[in-house]
């Protein structure tokens, strides 16, 4: 008898804890899609100029893309 | 910018018990107050009020559920790839495997890159962890593990440091050192206990704070020094495979990814989940923030990737070809965002053009699936790690 109380009250705390996430995320400020959109592409245009992989630096200064081997004088 | 976002979550004293504690907002008849975590438990195990039962509770769940996606609805007029129908198409690329790390005697599982973008570490199925020069392919340190399936590494931001683990449930940090006589298996020092795999970790913005993710469906916050934990985050309901923490400096929240479907947005002070999103049609495998942390992208077994938009709260993209049939494991955006890589089970990586949802580009080489994909940091190349035991350095 006592399990099964014990298991109700766990079920009900825990639906009475999804109840209270689904609340809290029901209620949250949302934005337009348009608007977070125009964010993402704003965000994007401003740095593709830094991007090395979309606007490839010369190969002199990529390092990876430099055919010359490293070696370190020891 | 990212912490706007979000709900605030006060540090105060508790509407209820009057202490100062990191508060939560809790709905009492359609009232807001604030709570601190325990007064949340505590309300959340009381008794039945006069009208409550678990069936209504369950119903009040279920009704919650669709007016969540009612106002997510509402707010959905438009489409990314429609917003961005007016930029300019990317040009044809040229990527090329650069360098291979050979040395691994399995399966690559993860690695990372340390933040002087030369370093790397990776990670894999027989226990070994090892650190390279990506320019050079020399290894540098090699650890071998007590246990197999090292599914999880992390560069520590000061690049001094190390931290691993997989089928030992813990998370271990090895300071690197470069005196010879030094045995590096000596000074290890296990940070995390879980009481299933470790699936990923990841140091935050400094070596003191460790926060990893387990196959025990919950995600959890160390402290290095102490072994302590400092905050544990539970919500998913099954394992969680991936997490990545917000890019800003004063960001105080990440998104993990697991084998329930869900990813879910945390804050790391409170333990609370702020966002959840469940679009996907299987295991969430890699989550990984856009860089101005507004969104993330996920990887998943359903063969799609999908953006998330955190500011409207909704999938916004979804990155899939009916051609594409094996499962994402893997996924990272380049610096600016325009660029997402994907690594499939199918051996290839894909290139998504991220703001109008087209494949830009299929690169091939490995001989086994890819595992693992990490752009490095400041974004000239990216290193993906694979069942073939190597690891490729692409530009």
């Amino acid at each position: 008898m006592k399990e099964l109380m014990s298991n109700s009250t766990t079920s009900i705390s825990q639906a009475r804890k999804a109840v209270e996430q689904l609340k809290m995320e029901a209620y949250m400020d949302r934005m337009k899609v348009s608007k977070a959109a125009a964010d993402l592409l704003a965000y994007c245009d401003a740095h593709i100029g830094e991007d090395p992989l979309i606007i490839p630096v010369p190969a002199s200064e990529n390092p990876f893309r430099e055919k010359k081997l490293f070696c370190t004088i020891l | 910018m990212c912490d706007q976002t979000f709900l605030a979550v006060v540090f105060g004293p508790c509407d209820k018990c009057s202490k100062e504690k990191p508060l939560r907002a809790v709905y009492i008849k359609s009232e807001q107050l604030s709570y601190c975590s325990l007064c949340v438990e505590m309300m959340a195990t009381e008794g039945l009020h006069e009208n409550e039962t678990l069936a209504s509770l369950k119903t009040e769940a279920e009704s919650l559920k669709g007016k969540l996606e009612e106002e997510r609805a509402k707010l959905h007029d438009v489409e990314l790839h429609q917003v961005a129908e007016r930029v300019e198409a990317l040009g044809q690329f040229v990527m090329k495997t650069r360098r291979t790390l050979k040395g691994h005697g399995n399966k690559v599982l993860c690695m990372d890159w340390c933040k002087d973008k030369r370093r790397i570490v990776s990670s894999s199925q027989d226990g070994k962890v090892i650190v390279w020069d990506s320019f050079t392919t020399n290894k540098e340190h090699a650890v071998t593990m007590p246990c197999t399936w090292v599914m999880a590494c992390a560069y520590a931001p000061s690049g001094c440091a190390i931290a691993c683990g997989g089928l030992d449930n813990k998370c271990s940090v090895y300071p690197l050192t470069f005196d010879k006589n030094e045995n590096m298996a000596a000074k290890k020092k296990s940070v995390a206990m879980h009481t299933n795999y470790l699936s990923a970790c990841s140091f935050t913005n400094s070596d003191m704070q460790i926060l990893t993710a387990s196959g025990d469906g919950t995600c959890a916050l160390w402290d290095v020094e102490s072994g302590q934990l400092l905050q544990s985050f539970h919500g998913h309901g099954a394992d969680v495979l991936c997490l990545d923490l917000a890019p800003s400096e004063t960001g105080n929240t990440f998104v993990s990814g697991g084998c329930d479907k869900k990813a879910m947005v945390w804050d790391m002070r409170s333990g609370q989940c702020i966002q959840s999103f469940e679009t996907h049609d299987s295991d969430i495998n890699s989550v990984r923030y856009y860089p101005s942390g507004d969104a993330f992208a996920s990887g998943s077994d359903d063969a799609t990737c999908r953006l998330y938009d955190l500011r409207a709260d909704r999938e916004v993209a979804i990155y899939s070809k009916e051609s594409i049939i094996f499962g994402a494991s893997s996924v990272d955006f380049s610096l600016s965002g325009r660029l997402l890589f994907a690594g499939y089970n199918d051996y290839t990586i894909n290139v998504w053009d991220v703001l109008k949802g087209s494949r830009v580009s299929i690169l091939f080489g490995h001989e086994n699936r890819v595992s693992t994909l990490r752009v490095s940091p400041d974004g000239t190349a990216f290193c993906s790690g694979s069942w073939d035991h190597t690891l490729r350095i692409w530009a």
